[in-house]
């Protein structure tokens, strides 16, 4: 019997798809037999295997620093709020910027945290804390989230990648590229920067098949002659990112929207950003551990009313939107939902009607996925301008992001002989949003 | 008579605001003044006074945005997409109308005081009767999404000096031209130049039309704006004016800025014809003369403040602009 079209068209994908699912038992299997439709995996026997065997995440990175004041922690009628009032939630006493009404029906999925105190007010290096939740040291550069969920959610034998990180916009790119740190390429992410699609994912029309595997083959020799009697977390995570080539390169069709039926498309919207979220929905959907969807940029330093008002509804029908979506495939208790940025903004107005970068007080949410939906943590003055109870820092958040997938914060990770914890020493996650 | 020379301009007289102030109304010939403010209030204040001391009227429910007189009837417009109507005379609010589905950015008189325009961010110019409150005209003529795919936004409108037009421009440099009369629109001029969309960089934009006026015989129509932006985190764009031809819909003059950088907010005819004054600012804010007949820039003095609005006197003798944090009184002649 011919094998069957697998929903990336590849028969190793189908074979993958066949040994993930196998842990799904006997209706996995059979479902595993016809990819033909994603949709298949919203199957609730499919899903159940995906809550046994692994959660996801979706990090929403608003790159430049988008304002708590126009988002979750709106100050109406004070000298600092800005002219947009707050409304009310689904949530009773919760209450979020009026530029929000679908997220504000959602707000029972969703924690808001709102006392982010992380001290760093400069793009880059601020972007690198909050993309490792701690800042590096001169001697080491820690993974980032993204890299460490890879290396702890991802399967050995996975034909689709575990990082993936959209950022197409140019600005702040290079600030907060993904990164895998000491934990080497293995775990590097798989950038797209120009197209939805990865570049090169294709094998070159001018090599055969076979040609391409024996170069594989021959790599694979060589590079275990080299790594022989040398010991190296960096050596072994490299070749083992080759090891992966293969599968990665039947993984095109993952990237491809117009996969989707129409209907879904409409309902995310156009743009980039829409299509990119819903590119990553594919992507864990598939059996990717993390994707980052980079929405650049919020750095409104010059009307920032204007900007906002034209930035948060997108925001907040693309988050709707895929929280509906992952709600309606049953994957919303395996799927997080992160949006982050490197700083807020300040709660004063300066004369071109923008805020400025500001890191003492502002806003993060996480949704899904073991984190009680509904909750608000940390509160902040009424100006906006500091953290009057439950501060949370870039640690403290990690920690709880790792807590939530079942991942113990305080793990070692082996930098040489060094003991690296996932968060510095004494870094706690924050119970009170736990499930 | 003739204007006076913009040469002769001084600042006569500065005071400090606590908040931030998007719109001023003049009584004429008077000292009066009303104002919108950020703390969403309503205030008078008279600026020929010993001491400065302005006096809250009433509230909105957001930023207060625009304030306009039509006769002895105070209208002001907020984010809060209400307007307020203020008896001037009996010293209390007549009424209160929900005037629009979102944030009302602008709101004038028609030089007879018989009715007035406001326009919102629902891409809609009501014209309301100035006595009544009743709503006049309901004037679609902005499309609501930008070409990206983004919501507009509709900041400026002007009624000509004989009352007969109505000008309306929105975010992306369109700008429509209606018969105040019947509502029907009869011209249109585009200024893209004043909306920067920055696909590569930011995925978003800035800019706008953020002024218009007719010239006195009505025959011109000045659209002011920023020009292109590189960065667009900053208002960076110089302070831009175009004067079109409204009729043929045609440019006829383009004051592009070469001093300062920043939104032109407002904009005003010498009664004579002889000037154009643009008035505007980004951290810091402009004054900017031009003879629109020669296509030359006559004066651009600095104002200590980002200004949102002004009120030139019937002869232009006397200007007062009010921004962040500032009002200021400049005197001419």
């Amino acid at each position: 019997m011919p094998a069957k079209r697998t929903f990336c068209g590849s028969p190793e994908h189908a074979v993958n798809r066949r040994a993930f699912l196998g842990a799904a038992g006997a209706a996995g299997a059979t479902l595993a037999a016809d990819m033909t439709q994603l949709d298949a995996l919203a199957s609730p026997a499919v899903n159940d295997a995906l809550k046994k065997t692994q959660k996801r995440v979706i990090l929403l990175w608003l790159a430049g620093g988008a304002s708590q004041l126009e988002t979750w922690d709106p100050k109406p009628g004070a000298p600092t709020g800005g002219p947009f009032r707050a409304i009310k939630t689904d949530v009773p006493g919760v209450a979020i910027s009026e530029l929000m009404p679908k997220m504000a029906q959602r707000m029972k999925h969703t924690c808001i945290l709102r006392g982010l105190d992380t001290k760093n007010g400069d793009h880059g290096s601020a972007a690198v804390t909050m993309m490792r939740g701690r800042r590096n040291e001169a001697a080491i550069r820690y993974p980032d989230l993204g890299a460490v969920l890879a290396r702890e959610m991802g399967r050995p034998d996975s034909k689709v990648p575990d990082y993936v990180s959209f950022y197409t916009q140019t600005e702040g790119r290079s600030m907060a590229p993904g990164d895998a740190g000491f934990l080497g390429a293995r775990y590097a992410p798989m950038d797209l920067t120009t197209n939805n699609v990865p570049d090169f994912i294709r094998r070159l029309a001018d090599i055969t098949d076979l040609d391409h595997k024996e170069r594989s083959d021959l790599r694979d020799v060589l590079g275990k002659q080299f790594a022989a009697g040398r010991h190296s977390e960096t050596l072994g995570s490299q070749n083992e990112a080759y090891e992966r080539v293969r599968g990665l390169m039947s993984s095109e069709k993952l990237f491809d929207v117009t996969q989707e039926p129409q209907k879904v498309r409409d309902r995310y919207g156009p743009g980039q950003f829409a299509e990119q979220t819903l590119i990553a929905r594919r992507l864990v959907e598939a059996g990717v551990p993390f994707v980052r969807v980079g929405r650049a940029w919020w750095d409104s330093h010059g009307q920032n009313f204007e900007t906002h008002q034209e930035m948060v509804p997108e925001l907040d029908h693309v988050m709707a939107t895929l929280i509906d979506d992952l709600k309606d495939r049953g994957m919303l208790d395996d799927v997080m939902i992160v949006t982050l940025s490197e700083f807020g903004r300040t709660p004063a107005i300066n004369a071109s009607l923008g805020r400025d970068h500001f890191a003492s007080a502002w806003s993060s949410t996480i949704t899904g996925c073991g984190i009680k939906g509904g909750s608000v943590y940390g509160k902040t003055d009424a100006n906006g301008n500091k953290v009057v109870a439950e501060h949370v820092d870039a640690g403290s958040l990690f920690a709880t992001i790792y807590e939530a997938l079942g991942i113990n914060p305080e793990k070692n990770y082996y930098y040489g002989s060094r003991p690296i914890p996932l968060v510095n020493p004494g870094i706690e996650p924050i119970k009170a949003v736990l499930k | 008579m003739p204007a006076p020379n913009p040469d002769t301009l001084k600042l006569a007289k500065d005071f400090s605001r606590p908040s931030i102030v998007f719109g001023v109304a003049r009584k004429a010939g008077t000292g009066t003044i009303y104002l919108a403010c950020s703390d969403f209030k309503v205030y008078a204040a008279d600026i020929t006074a010993a001491k400065f001391e302005p006096k809250e009227l009433y509230g909105h429910e957001s930023y207060a945005t625009s304030v306009a007189l039509a006769g002895t009837t105070l209208v002001s417009g907020g984010y809060d997409g209400k307007l307020m109507w203020w008896d001037t005379a009996a010293g209390k609010v007549a009424r209160t109308t929900d005037a629009h589905a979102k944030w009302i950015r602008k709101v004038v008189a028609s030089p007879d005081g018989k009715f007035v325009a406001s326009v919102a961010d629902d891409m809609a110019c009501k014209v309301w009767d100035a006595g009544t409150g009743k709503l006049v005209h309901d004037l679609r003529g902005h499309k609501e999404k930008t070409p990206h795919d983004f919501t507009s936004m509709l900041y400026a409108v002007a009624y000509s000096a004989d009352g007969s037009l109505l000008a309306t421009g929105d975010k992306v440099g369109h700008v429509a031209v209606w018969d105040a009369k019947t509502g029907a629109q009869v011209g249109a001029c585009e200024a893209p130049v004043m909306y920067t969309w920055d696909k590569q960089q930011r995925l978003h934009s800035i800019g706008g039309t953020r002024s218009l006026a007719f010239s006195p015989d009505g025959k011109q129509l000045a659209v002011g704006g920023m020009g292109k932006v590189g960065n667009i985190d900053h208002l960076e764009g110089k302070a831009r004016v175009e004067v079109f031809d409204w009729k043929a819909g045609k440019q006829t003059a383009e004051f592009p800025g070469d001093k300062f950088a920043g939104l032109v907010n407002r904009l005003a005819w010498a009664p004579d014809g002889s000037w154009l004054l643009g008035a505007g600012g980004a951290g810091e804010g402009f004054l900017l003369f031009f003879d629109v007949a020669a296509k030359k820039t006559l004066r651009q003095e600095k104002v200590m403040m980002h200004v949102h609005d002004v009120d030139l006197s019937p002869d232009a003798k006397e200007l007062v602009c009010v921004g962040h944090n500032k009002i200021t009184v400049h005197k001419l002649g």
